[in-house]
C-alpha cells in the first residue's frame, strides 16, 4: 500500500507541484495579471467615471496627451527622478553602514539590532504624521538643532526648494527593511577570508573594499532593484505630508500623485491607466537593463567557481 | 469563566438584542423595510447630532431605515468616486457641486424634479442662490444643506488685539486698505517665521476669487463659457495679495508654515492663542468655537464678525461673497441611478427630509449655530440666543454671489491654483499668471462645451 502510495506520488510529482503552486497562481491571475491587462486596456480608452458598457476605443490618444499636452507629466517624472537620484543611494549606503556597525561583535547587540529595525515597523502614516511635526519651521527638532548650532532654518515643508530633500528624508525613515537584508548578507560572509586578509596586513578599509564589498554585491544589486520600484512608486508619504496638489508649486508632485489626481480628481481613468502603463514600462525597461548590466558588477560566488 | 463561555454569552446577547430590535421595525412599517446607506462626510463630531437628525426620519418613515456612513476625510475622492461608480453604489451621497456636475454628467445620478413635482416638495423655500447652485443643464440633482453662501464672506477678528494695537475693535476693517493698516500694525515676524499674524489673506485659486468679487471682478460669464477672472479687477486684485502677503506677512512660505498642522475645529489655531487677529473663515466655524471654546464664544468683547473687506480705492468694489465656487462648497444629497426606483424614492424621502423639514437640516443647522440654505428657518428668533452674531450671518448671506462652473471645475480650479502660486513665488508676474492660466482653462472649457454641445444636439 505504501509502495503504491510512492510510486502514485512520484508518477504524480508535477501535479502535486502545480496543486501547491495554485493559491499563489490563482492570486497572480486574479490579482495581478487580469487587473495588469485589464488597465493596459483601458490605457487605449476615454473611460470616465460612469462608463456604461465597453468604454469608448481611442488607440493611441491617451499616449499622445500624455506626450504632447500633459506638463504635469514631465514635472512629477522629474519630481520623482530626483527623489529615487538622491533617496535610493542614500539609504543603501545608511542601511549598509548601520549593518556594518550591527554587524559588530558588541555585548547587547541584539538590543541594538532590534532598536534600529522598530522604526520600520511603524505604520508609514504614523511615522509620516511624526515628520510633519518633525520638520516644523518653527516647532521641529531639525529646525531647533541647526539653530542651536548657528545655521539657518529651513523651510522644509513650505519652500519649493526643500520639499524633494524633506521626502527624501523622510525616505530614510524605512532603512530598516534593507538594513536587515545587508545584515544577513554580512554574516554570510566567511570568516576566513578576513582571517586570511588579517595576516596578509590588510586593513579595515581594505578588508570592507575589498572582501566585504564585493561579497555583498548580490545584497546591494537586490536591495537596489527593490528600492527603484518602490521609490518610482512612492505615495502614501507624499499624499500624506503635502496633500495631492504636491505643496509649494508643486515641487513634491510626484508620478504617482498625479495619477492618483488623474483618476480620483479628474474621474479621467482610461488616462490614468496609460499614465500607469508608462511608469511599469519604465521600471520594466530599467530592471532589465540593471538586470543585464549586473553581469559586470555583481560577483556571485558560484558562477566564478564553477568557471575555475 | 472560561473565554469561549464569554464569547458565547456575547453572541447570546447580541442575538437577543437584535431579534428585539427587529421586530419594532417590522410593527410599526407595514410593508418591506428598505436600507438606505446614507455616505456622508458630516464627520464624527457631527455623528450623534445626524443620528438625531435620522431618528427624526425613521419615526416619520417606519419602512426606511437609514444607514449613517460617516466617512473619513482622508481618501475622500477615491470613496467617493468608487463608491458611486461601483454597481452597488450608496443609497444617498453627499456630494460637492463639482462632483454633482460630474455624476450628473456621467449618468451616475438621477434628476429629482420628477419627485418634486410628485411629491409636492416646495423648493421655493430656499434662497434662490442656494438651490439654483444644484441646477445642470436645466434639471435639479439635489436639495442642498448646509448652505453653499457663508463660505466666503465672513471674517472673525480678535477684538483684544485690535485693541491692543489701537484700533477700535467695534469698527474693524471694512476696506482691503484699513485691513492692511490694521495688519501692519499686529504682525511680528522674526527669521522663524511670523510669530503673530494680522490676517493670511490664503494662496490659492479659491482665496483669489474670493478676492476677486470684492474688488468688482468676475470668474466667468453667466452662461459658464468664458472665464473672466483675468481682467484688470483680477490683475489687481493678485498682485495686491501678493504685495500684502510679500511686504506685510513675509512671504508666502510664512503663511504656509504659520497655518501648519492647526485645526480649527480642534481648538488647535492660532486664533484661540491671540496670534492672529482677522481669520477669514466660513460658517461652521460658529459651531466650532462654541465646542471647543465655549466661554470665549460667548465673550463677544473678545471677538467679532465682519464682512470681508473689499477694494476701497475701486468705487464700484463692495463687500461680497462667492457661492458654489470651491470645491467644498455647495453640497447636496444625490441619489445614485443604480438602483430600483422604490430606493431612490426612499432616498428622495430622506434627501427632502434633510433638506426642507424642520427637524431636518433646519435643526440640524441650527444646533451648530449655523444658517440654512431654507430662508424661513433663519427667521427662527431662537438664532440670537444662539449665535452672538446672527445679524452678521443674516447680512453676509444677503451679499454672497453664485458663480456658474461646469464638471471640470475640478481640473480649472488645479490651473487656476498652480497659477496664482507661480505668482506668489515670482515665478511670474500677476498678469502673466493669470493670462497664462486663462489660456490654458480657457481651452479646456472650450473642449468641455463643444463635447457636450455636440452630445447634446
Amino acid at each position: 500500500m505504501k509502495l503504491r502510495l510512492q510510486e502514485w506520488w512520484f508518477r504524480n510529482r508535477s501535479l502535486i507541484g502545480f496543486v501547491f503552486i495554485f493559491p499563489w497562481f490563482a492570486g497572480f491571475i486574479i490579482f495581478d495579471a487580469m487587473p495588469f491587462i485589464y488597465n493596459l486596456y483601458l490605457s487605449f480608452t476615454d473611460y470616465q467615471i460612469g462608463t456604461v458598457g465597453v468604454p469608448p476605443w481611442i488607440g493611441l490618444e491617451n499616449y499622445s496627451e500624455i506626450f504632447n499636452e500633459d506638463k504635469l507629466f514631465s514635472k512629477s517624472m522629474y519630481n520623482t527622478l530626483y527623489y529615487l537620484g538622491y533617496s535610493v543611494p542614500l539609504r543603501l549606503i545608511f542601511a549598509f553602514f548601520i549593518a556594518l556597525i550591527l554587524n559588530l561583535r558588541v555585548r547587547g547587540m541584539e538590543l541594538y539590532r532590534t532598536l534600529f529595525y522598530v522604526p520600520s515597523v511603524v505604520p508609514l502614516v504614523a511615522a509620516t504624521v511624526i515628520f510633519a511635526g518633525f520638520l516644523n519651521t518653527r516647532y521641529g527638532f531639525l529646525n531647533q538643532f541647526l539653530v542651536l548650532i548657528g545655521a539657518a532654518p529651513v523651510r522644509w515643508l513650505s519652500s519649493p526648494d526643500a520639499i524633494k530633500p524633506s521626502l527624501i528624508l523622510l525616505s530614510l525613515w524605512g532603512f530598516g527593511a534593507q538594513m536587515i537584508i545587508f545584515l544577513a548578507g554580512l554574516q554570510g560572509i566567511p570568516e576566513d577570508l578576513y582571517e586570511a586578509a588579517a595576516i596578509d596586513g590588510g586593513t579595515g578599509w581594505q578588508r570592507l573594499v575589498y572582501i566585504t564589498v564585493p561579497l555583498m554585491t548580490p545584497t546591494i544589486f537586490f536591495n537596489l532593484l527593490m528600492g527603484l520600484i518602490g521609490g518610482f512608486q512612492v505615495f502614501e508619504q507624499v499624499f500624506i505630508l503635502i496633500g495631492t496638489h504636491g505643496g509649494p508649486l508643486q515641487a513634491g508632485l510626484v508620478y504617482m500623485l498625479h495619477v492618483y489626481n488623474k483618476a480620483f480628481r479628474d474621474f479621467e481613468f482610461g488616462y490614468a491607466a496609460a499614465l500607469s502603463v508608462i511608469l511599469f514600462l519604465i521600471i520594466f525597461v530599467l530592471t532589465i537593463l540593471l538586470v543585464y548590466t549586473s553581469n559586470r558588477w555583481v560577483f556571485y560566488g558560484d558562477a566564478q567557481d564553477n568557471e575555475t | 469563566m472560561k473565554v469561549s463561555r464569554l464569547f458565547g454569552l456575547a453572541i447570546a446577547l447580541m442575538m437577543l438584542l437584535s431579534l428585539g430590535l427587529a421586530p419594532t421595525l417590522a410593527q410599526d412599517c407595514e410593508g418591506e423595510v428598505i436600507e438606505l446607506e446614507f455616505m456622508n462626510w458630516w464627520g464624527a463630531h457631527r455623528e450623534a447630532l445626524m443620528d438625531t437628525l435620522i431618528g427624526h426620519f425613521e419615526a416619520e418613515n417606519p419602512c426606511i431605515r437609514v444607514i449613517n456612513q460617516v466617512q473619513p476625510w482622508d481618501n475622500r475622492a477615491e470613496l467617493l468616486a468608487t463608491a458611486a461608480a461601483s454597481s452597488n453604489p450608496p443609497g444617498i451621497i453627499m456630494s460637492t457641486r463639482p462632483e454633482t456636475y460630474q455624476f450628473a454628467l456621467s449618468g451616475l445620478i438621477i434628476p429629482i424634479d420628477a419627485y418634486v413635482e410628485a411629491e409636492g416638495t416646495d423648493i421655493s423655500v430656499f434662497y434662490d442662490g442656494e438651490i439654483g447652485l444644484q441646477y445642470w443643464n436645466g434639471e435639479l440633482y439635489g436639495l442642498p444643506m448646509p448652505t453653499a453662501g457663508l463660505i466666503s464672506p465672513l471674517y472673525f477678528y480678535n477684538k483684544n488685539m485690535l485693541r491692543d494695537a489701537g484700533f477700535d475693535p467695534e469698527n474693524p476693517p471694512q476696506t482691503w486698505q484699513e485691513m492692511e493698516e490694521v495688519a501692519r500694525a499686529v504682525t511680528v515676524a522674526d527669521a522663524m517665521g511670523v510669530e503673530v499674524l494680522g490676517t493670511s489673506l490664503g494662496n490659492n485659486g479659491d482665496a483669489f476669487v474670493f478676492w476677486l468679487y470684492t474688488n468688482n471682478g468676475k470668474y466667468s460669464s453667466d452662461d459658464g463659457r468664458t472665464l473672466l477672472f483675468n481682467s484688470p479687477e483680477g490683475v489687481e486684485t493678485l498682485e495686491w495679495m501678493v504685495n500684502f502677503t510679500n511686504e506685510i506677512n513675509g512671504g508666502v512660505e510664512n503663511m504656509t508654515d504659520f497655518f501648519q498642522d492647526v485645526n480649527f475645529s480642534q481648538g488647535d489655531h492660532p486664533f484661540f492663542d491671540d496670534a492672529l487677529a482677522m481669520l477669514h473663515i466660513n460658517s461652521a466655524a460658529f459651531g466650532h468655537l462654541n465646542n471647543v471654546e465655549p466661554d470665549l464664544y460667548w465673550d463677544t468683547d473678545s471677538w467679532g464678525v465682519m464682512i470681508r473687506p473689499y477694494n476701497g480705492d475701486n468705487p464700484d468694489a463692495k463687500h461680497t461673497g462667492v457661492t458654489g465656487y470651491n470645491f467644498v462648497g455647495a453640497w447636496a444629497y444625490t441619489i445614485p441611478a443604480a438602483h430600483p426606483p422604490e430606493k431612490q424614492a426612499a432616498a428622495f424621502k430622506f434627501a427632502e427630509f434633510i433638506g426642507v423639514h424642520e427637524l431636518g437640516g433646519c435643526a440640524f443647522l441650527f444646533a451648530q449655530s449655523r444658517p440654512s440654505p431654507v430662508q424661513a428657518c433663519n427667521e427662527n428668533p431662537a438664532y440670537y440666543e444662539i449665535n452672538p452674531y446672527w445679524d452678521k450671518v443674516k447680512e453676509a448671506l444677503a451679499v454672497d454671489t453664485p458663480v456658474q462652473i461646469t464638471p471640470v471645475q475640478g481640473q480649472l480650479a488645479e490651473i487656476l491654483t498652480n497659477s496664482v502660486e507661480e505668482a506668489f513665488f515670482g515665478v511670474k508676474s500677476a498678469e502673466d499668471a493669470l493670462n497664462d492660466a486663462h489660456a490654458e482653462m480657457q481651452a479646456l472649457l472650450d473642449e468641455f462645451w463643444a463635447e457636450f454641445d455636440a452630445n447634446n444636439m
